[in-house]
């Protein structure tokens, strides 16, 4: 097990969002979390790597277990060593060029020689198909071009999981794709990911693994074909009733 | 008979104030120096977490505001001594620089803690966890990312501040500093209060062609830290 998280507890003043989510991610697993908005996916991503504190709950992550409540700062460190993070809206640093922006954690965050880490943010960069645009500021590039470099940002850092928080859903429709491809493209790779995304082509032809998450609880998880042919709870059926077209379940 | 407008003496009292625009700029510029230092401590008050430092910030920069140069003038002038006298220390042989200096600092102060706030407030706080998520520590992420973009945004109201400061800073002669409005006065007490139009126009135009300097110097300093705001139009 790669990364095994256990009973994640979390509120906001009185409202709870999290009610005791469980999650195992196997090496090379492409996970895809569904769920209404509000249902806390945001809020569990975030709670993993500790942009939000747990009030409760467990990780274990490779060698380093810790409680996710009472995690030092070398633990929390740590873990965010392994972890890289896709944000819904690029968050992007303004200040610096496309492949800067890419080589600052490698040359900052993990100390490595700037030169060396030139060459891993081109390739990274060249990967997500943006080879053109190295010197690019993010304000020149579009919501898509930025996303890449989002993911060329994390990909570089070499991470043991890459986290999304619906990477396309800020961007105009006819720039979905292009993000979507580079994240297929990385999956068929043996990247370990962990996705929120309102994309069912992408869950249904990426994800070897699916969770229905509602009202701060997993309700049903299984593999694709588990849970967009033969969803077993109501409320999976309802969901995807409600995003689905209406003839898709017949394409699966 | 003597003209009632006379130009030769602008042209000869230009040299004559010209030394005194040290004394306006000395002062002007520690205001600045010492304000901005005591504006960042206000702003980190109101950013942080203490409820009572943001209480005591917020009140400051209130207070500060609503109280005229001049009043604020007269108060650390005749207060400060007062003050100091009731515990034995006599400052009456002090400078009077020192008091303009610390009433203009304190003002500065209260006007630069909400330009910092606002700046630092106008970056979005997503760039900052993007940055701890690559690994970087959160002071690396405030130095390398947040503060050098807000630095950007403060840069127009820094310097219109300062150009405030600046002209404001011409009420020290209330005091007695002689600085170049110090010394026009001076000159024209000199000239039996007359001629008082030209001096004050030759005053006028070095306060001119200074407030010119400052507004170019920072429309200079945007465009060099504007790394990343300018879009670049291609053809
Ligand atoms: N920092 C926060 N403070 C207060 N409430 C929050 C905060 N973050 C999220 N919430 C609330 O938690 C709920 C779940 O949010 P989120 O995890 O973003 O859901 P999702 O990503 O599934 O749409 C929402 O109702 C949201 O308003
Ligand atoms: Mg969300």
């Amino acid at each position: 097990m790669m990364l095994e998280i256990t009973n994640i507890h979390k509120s906001f003043g009185e409202n709870e969002i999290l009610k005791g989510v469980d999650l195992k991610i196997e090496k090379g697993d492409v996970v895809v979390i569904l769920g209404p908005s509000g249902s806390g996916k945001t809020t569990l991503l975030r709670c993993i790597n500790f942009l939000e504190k747990a009030d409760q709950g467990h990780a274990i992550f490779g060698d380093i277990d810790v409680n996710l409540k009472t995690a030092s700062k070398k633990a929390i460190h740590g873990i965010r060593q392994k972890i890289a993070f896709v944000f819904q809206n690029y968050n992007l640093f303004n200040n610096k060029t496309a492949l800067e922006n890419v080589t600052e954690g490698l040359v900052i965050g993990r100390k490595i020689a700037k030169a060396e880490a030139n060459e891993i943010g081109k390739k990274a960069l060249d990967k997500v198909g943006l080879s053109e645009k190295y010197n690019a500021y993010p304000i020149e590039l579009s919501g898509g071009q930025q996303q890449r470099v989002g993911i060329a940002r994390a990909v570089a850092l070499n991470p043991d999981i890459i986290l999304f928080d619906e990477p396309t859903s800020a961007l105009d429709p006819e720039l979905v794709g292009e993000v979507l491809t580079v994240m297929k493209q990385i999956a068929k790779e043996g990247t370990t990911m962990l996705v929120v995304t309102h994309e069912m082509s992408f869950a249904k032809d990426v994800a070897n693994r699916v969770i229905f998450m509602d009202a701060g609880v997993v309700v049903e998880e299984g593999s694709p074909k588990d849970i967009f042919v033969k969803p077993k709870e109501e409320r999976t059926r309802k969901f995807l009733k409600r995003v689905l077209p209406e003839d898709y379940i017949f394409y699966i | 008979m003597e003209k009632y407008f006379d130009v030769s003496y602008i042209v000869e009292s230009v040299p004559m104030l010209i030394p005194f625009l040290k004394v306006t700029l000395m002062v002007a510029g520690l205001s600045v120096l010492f304000g901005t230092i005591l504006g960042f401590i206000l702003a980190a008050m109101k950013i942080g977490n203490s409820k009572i430092a943001k209480k005591i910030a917020y009140g400051y920069t209130t207070i500060l505001r609503c109280t005229p140069s001049i009043v604020l003038l007269f108060l650390t002038y005749y207060g400060i001594p007062a003050i100091a006298d009731n515990f034995g220390v006599n400052l009456n042989d002090i400078d009077k620089a020192v008091f303009v200096v610390i009433t203009f600092s304190l003002q500065f102060a209260a006007v630069m803690s909400e330009v910092i706030r606002t700046s630092y407030e106008s970056i979005d706080r997503g760039q900052f966890e993007a940055a701890v998520c690559v690994g970087l520590s959160n002071t690396q992420a405030y130095w390398r990312i947040i503060l050098p973009q807000a630095f950007v945004v403060a840069l127009p109201n820094f310097g219109n501040s300062l150009l405030e400061l600046m002209k404001e800073g011409a009420l020290a002669y209330t005091i007695g500093l002689i600085d170049i409005m110090g010394k026009a006065e001076l000159i024209i007490a000199g000239n039996y209060n007359t001629h008082a139009l030209e001096i004050y126009l030759a005053l006028a135009v070095i306060y001119w062609i200074l407030s010119i300097a400052i507004e170019q110097l920072f429309l200079k300093l945007e465009k060099v830290f504007s790394k990343g705001k300018q879009v670049i139009t291609t053809t």
